[in-house]
């Protein structure tokens, strides 16, 4: 979407466009779509957060200065509310042995008696294992391990997402590292 | 240490292949029901406008009581005090008085 594009749609949103609004919503819908699935709380729906996100955006359309693109203005707000949502679900204290399933206890199994990649047929058995660890977190930390390691974001990416520094980002990283090692040393100390 | 490192590393690396291959596309009815929730929610903000002077007069309200209240809490305790002052010198004052007065010389 070109920038003089989205300008326009605002504007004319602004000035009470249904239509202009309504193509706003199909244009941003993938971007903020995205971030919602990289980053929602497991217990929110995607489609009521993405409604949330909408609506925010809407809300404070007015605000926008065009001093940055709409998708950087729109994917912080994002960001924004799916953090805070995160911090709405009560932080798990630990991932007990018990609470894996036997794929995923596979996975933990696989992780302590070899040494190279995990087998392609676990992939989805250790995204899920993640996401229990990733639990135990921070909101702010899961994002870091989100972006950074199952998205691939760069720091100055996230820098950009986020407004954070990037030795804030490196800082959340180290410690959300450093409980997920923690937590996976424990459920393979349980499951010996 | 580098063994839990590894071990993070290659479950981080496997999950990271683990994608979400969902396509995405717009609900049904998703943008009428933003747009409509988003003008009401403006209706809603003009409505808090309002609510915001009430909210604000009642704050202003509530602290002319608590000062006035306060006023005349120390009205009533300076009061008491003038009440409560030990008033045996007057009464010693008129009492030797009258008694100069009609006592015999």
């Amino acid at each position: 979407m070109a920038e003089f594009d989205s300008g326009a749609l605002v504007k004319a949103a602004l000035a009470g466009d249904d239509a202009a609004a309504r193509d706003l919503v199909r244009q941003l819908y993938p971007l903020v779509a995205k971030v919602v699935r990289a980053h929602r709380p497991r217990r929110t729906p995607e489609e009521d957060l993405c409604q949330m996100i909408f609506i925010k955006v809407f809300q404070n359309l007015a605000h926008f200065s065009g001093k940055v693109p709409l998708e950087h203005w729109v994917s912080r707000i994002a960001v924004n509310t799916c953090l805070n949502q995160i911090a709405f679900e009560k932080v798990r204290p630990e991932v007990r042995h018990a609470d894996l399933s036997e794929q995923e206890l596979a996975v933990v199994e696989e992780l302590s008696t070899s040494s190279g990649d995990l087998a392609p047929d676990k992939k989805l058995a250790s995204r899920q294992l993640v996401e229990q660890l990733l639990e135990i977190l921070k909101p702010a930390e899961r994002f870091v391990i989100d972006s950074m390691y199952l998205e691939g974001r760069s720091v100055e990416e996230i820098k950009k997402m986020t407004g954070w520094s990037a030795p804030l980002i490196k800082v959340r990283a180290f410690r959300a590292r450093q409980k997920m090692k923690q937590q996976l040393e424990k459920i393979s100390r349980e499951q010996r | 240490m580098d063994n839990q490192n590894s071990k993070l590393e290659r479950l981080l690396y496997s999950a990271s292949q683990a994608r979400d291959e969902r396509a995405i596309s717009v609900p049904f009815g998703f943008e009428t029901r933003v747009i409509a929730l988003w003008r009401a929610g403006a209706e809603t903000v003009t409505n808090n406008g309002i609510g915001t002077l009430v909210r604000r007069v009642a704050i202003t309200a509530a602290a002319i009581i608590v000062v006035s209240t306060a006023a005349a809490i120390r009205e009533v305790r300076q009061a008491e005090e003038t009440f409560n002052e030990p008033l045996g010198d007057e009464f010693a004052i008129a009492d030797s008085a009258i008694q100069n007065e009609f006592s015999p010389q």
